[in-house]
C-alpha cells in the first residue's frame, strides 16, 4: 500500500468514502449503478418469498389454483431456475454498465 | 475406477505444480472468460454442491432452493460490492486486507484464526461426503471410511501439491459437469421422463408423486417457515461474499475487468449444476414411491447426502455411471479438503507462527510448521466428522454463517466507510464469532437462541447487529490514519 507522508494534506470532504453519501463523480456513479443491481436482486430474491408468505396458506388445494410453468407451479420454477439466469443477467448488465463508465473517466483522464 | 480417477487426478496436479512453482494458483496467463468462469465454478463446487443440495432437496423440497439461491446470489453481492474495490486495495488474503486496511496485526490473527475455522467447518463438510461414499464404495464401517479419506488425501498433498492449479480448474470442472449432468439424463429416461433436460422434467415427476408427498415438495413452507428460509438465504449469500477462497479467486485473473466478466460465466456455470441437482432429489422420491419403497425419517436422512449416488443405483442405472457419480463426488471433496487444508496451514504457520511466536523462523522451518500443521488440521476435522453434526449442506452453511458475520462485514465497511477502524473491526469481530457460536454452545440453556439465530442462518440478525457494533466502535474511537483513507479515495475507489 502506497505511503503518503509529505503529500498534501487532505480534508475531512476530501477524505470521506460512504456508500450512503458518495463523493461526485466516478463514486456517485457507481454507487448508482450498485444501487441499481442490489434494488434488481433483492426485489426479486426476497420479494417472492415475502408475496409467497404474504398469500399462501397451506391446504391441499392451494396447489391445484396457482398458475404452472414447465410442469411446477409458477413460484416453484421461479425460485428454482428463474433466479440463477436472472443473477447471470444482474453480472452482465452491472458489467456493461461498469465498462462504459470506467472507460468515459479513463478518456477523460 | 475409483483408483484410476485419482492415480489421472494425482498425475494431473503433479504436472501442474511442475508448470506452476512460482504462482501456486495466483499467476495465469490471459485467458478467456468463459474459462476464468470455469475456474470459478470449479473453484466453488464442493460436495456441498455435488452431493448436498440434491439430499436437501430429497428431504425438504422448496425449502432447498434457499441453499441454491444464496450460493448463486451471493456472487451478486461480491461482484458489486466488493469484488473490484478489494481487487484493487492489493491484498490478497483475508489477513493482508485486514492488517492492511485496519493497520492492526491483532484484527489480522482474529481473521487469520477465523479463516482457518471457517476451513476447518468446510473440510468437516467434505469429509462426511468422502466417509459416506467410501463407506458405500467398499462397503466398510463409515469411520474406517473416513480414515482412508484422510490418506487419500494426504497422499494428494504430498505427492501432488493441489489439484486446484488453475490449468486445471476448466478441465476439473467439464469432468465434474459432465459426471454430473449425464448420469442424471439416463436416470429420468430409465423412469419415463425427458431425458434431454432432467432439469424441466423433473417437475412432472414431481406431480405424478402421491397428492401428499407431491403437495409436500411443492408447497413453499412444508419444510421452513418463511423467516427461516430468507435468513438461509440471506445468510449464504453473504457468506459467499465473505468467504476467503471465494474472494481469493479475483486474484488469479490478469485484470479486473476479466475477472468480473469470469463472474457472469461462473455464475451460469455454477447453475448448471444448481438447476439439476434438485432433479436427483425428485427422482429418487419417484422411484421410491413407483417401487413400493418406504424410508423412515431417519433412514432417509441417513441416505440423503448420497442420493445423489443411491438414485442412480435404485433405477438400475450401468455400475459404471454408478461409480462415475460417486468417483465425482469424491474427487471435487477432496480438491476442496486441499484447497483449504493448505491455505489454512499457509495461515497458521506465517500468521500465527511467525508473527507470533517466531519471527526469525527459516522458510524451511514455516514449510515443516506448515505440514505438521495440516496434519494437526486434518485430525481435527476427523474426530468431528465422525460424529457429523448435520446434512453436507447445514454443515457448509455455519461455515457461510461464520464468514457472513465477521469477514463480510469487515470486508464491506473497510472498503464502504473510510471512518472504520481497528477497534470497530475487532469488536465487530468478536460479536460475529459470538452470534454465530452462541445457538450452537448455548442452545440447550437457552432453547429461544437457536430458534433466533439458527446456526445455519444467523446472518440476517447477525450481520447487520456486527455492522452497527462496528460503526458504533469506530466512532467512539479515533479515526483510522490518513495514509490509509487516502489510499481508499486514491486507488481503492478511482477507476
Amino acid at each position: 500500500m502506497s505511503q503518503t507522508n509529505g503529500q498534501k494534506p487532505l480534508s475531512r470532504e476530501d477524505l470521506r468514502i460512504n456508500f450512503f453519501r458518495p463523493r461526485p463523480g466516478f463514486m456517485r456513479r457507481e454507487v448508482i449503478i450498485i444501487w441499481i443491481t442490489l434494488a434488481a436482486w433483492a426485489i426479486m430474491i426476497f420479494g417472492m418469498p415475502v408475496y409467497l408468505a404474504i398469500t399462501y396458506s397451506y391446504s391441499a388445494s392451494t396447489l391445484a389454483e396457482v398458475s404452472y410453468t414447465f410442469g411446477v407451479p409458477s413460484y416453484f420454477w421461479f425460485s428454482s431456475q428463474f433466479l440463477i439466469l436472472w443473477f447471470v443477467f444482474l453480472c452482465f448488465s452491472f458489467n456493461v454498465l461498469i465498462d462504459w463508465l470506467s472507460s468515459s473517466y479513463r478518456k477523460r483522464r | 475406477m475409483l483408483i484410476g480417477a485419482l492415480v489421472i487426478s494425482l498425475v494431473i496436479g503433479m504436472l501442474a505444480r511442475r508448470h506452476n512453482k512460482g504462482g501456486y494458483g495466483t499467476q495465469v496467463r490471459s485467458i478467456g472468460h468463459a474459462k476464468i468462469g470455469a475456474a470459478i465454478a470449479s473453484n466453488w463446487m464442493s460436495a456441498a454442491s455435488f452431493l448436498g443440495i440434491a439430499g436437501v432437496f430429497f428431504l425438504q423440497g422448496y425449502f432447498a432452493f434457499a441453499y441454491i439461491l444464496g450460493w448463486t446470489g451471493g456472487y451478486i453481492l461480491l461482484l458489486v460490492l466488493m469484488g473490484s474495490q478489494i481487487r484493487r486495495f492489493g491484498k490478497y488474503t483475508a489477513p493482508d486486507f485486514v492488517e492492511a486496511r485496519y493497520d492492526s496485526s491483532v484484527a489480522r490473527v482474529f481473521s487469520a484464526i477465523i479463516a482457518i475455522v471457517i476451513a476447518l467447518i468446510y473440510c468437516v463438510a467434505q469429509y462426511k461426503g468422502i466417509g459416506l461414499i467410501f463407506a458405500w464404495m467398499f462397503g466398510i464401517d463409515y469411520t474406517q471410511a473416513l480414515l482412508f479419506g484422510i490418506l487419500v488425501t494426504f497422499v494428494f498433498i504430498t505427492v501432488a501439491g493441489a489439484l486446484k492449479a488453475t490449468r486445471n480448474l476448466q478441465m476439473h470442472y467439464l469432468v465434474l459437469i459432465l459426471s454430473f449432468v449425464i448420469p442424471l439424463m439416463l436416470i429420468a429416461k430409465k423412469l419415463g421422463y425427458n431425458w434431454l433436460f432432467p432439469q424441466f422434467s423433473y417437475g412432472r415427476a414431481l406431480q405424478d408423486l402421491p397428492e401428499k408427498i407431491s403437495s409436500d415438495y411443492l408447497f413453499p413452507w412444508t419444510f421452513g417457515t418463511p423467516y427461516e428460509w430468507i435468513a438461509l438465504c440471506f445468510t449464504l449469500m453473504v457468506g459467499t461474499a465473505g468467504l476467503p477462497h471465494v474472494l481469493s479467486r479475483f486474484y488469479t485473473v490478469p485484470n479486473n475487468r476479466d475477472a468480473r466478466w469470469g463472474v457472469v460465466w461462473g455464475l451460469f456455470f455454477i447453475g448448471l449444476l444448481y438447476w439439476s441437482a434438485p432433479a436427483f432429489g425428485a427422482f429418487a422420491q419417484s422411484w421410491l414411491v413407483t417401487s413400493g419403497t418406504t424410508l423412515d425419517p431417519t433412514a432417509a436422512k441417513a441416505l440423503a447426502d448420497i442420493i445423489v449416488i443411491k438414485t442412480a443405483e435404485w433405477v438400475g442405472l450401468n455400475s459404471i455411471l454408478v461409480s462415475i457419480l460417486a468417483v465425482g463426488g469424491v474427487l471435487v471433496a477432496i480438491s476442496t479438503i486441499i484447497g483449504l487444508l493448505v491455505s489454512a496451514a499457509g495461515v497458521v504457520s506465517y500468521d500465527i507462527y511467525y508473527r507470533l511466536i517466531n519471527p526469525n523462523a527459516s522458510e524451511r522451518r514455516l514449510t515443516l510448521v506448515a505440514k505438521i500443521v495440516t496434519l494437526i488440521l486434518a485430525l481435527l476435522v476427523l474426530v468431528i466428522a465422525v460424529n457429523p453434526p448435520g446434512l453436507i449442506a447445514q454443515i457448509t452453511a455455519v461455515a457461510f454463517a461464520l464468514a457472513g458475520n465477521t469477514l463480510f462485514p469487515v470486508f464491506l465497511l473497510g472498503i464502504w466507510w473510510d471512518r472504520t477502524n481497528k477497534h470497530g473491526a475487532i469488536a465487530g469481530m468478536l460479536v460475529g464469532t459470538i452470534i454465530t457460536f452462541a445457538p450452537i454452545l448455548l442452545g440447550s440453556l437457552i432453547p429461544i437462541l437457536p430458534k433466533v439465530l439458527p446456526p445455519t442462518s444467523s446472518a440476517l440478525i447477525g450481520a447487520p447487529v456486527v455492522i452497527l457494533t462496528m460503526i458504533i466502535v469506530s466512532r467512539l474511537t479515533p479515526p483510522p490514519p490518513e495514509h490509509l483513507r487516502r489510499f481508499l479515495v486514491e486507488k481503492v475507489h478511482s477507476p
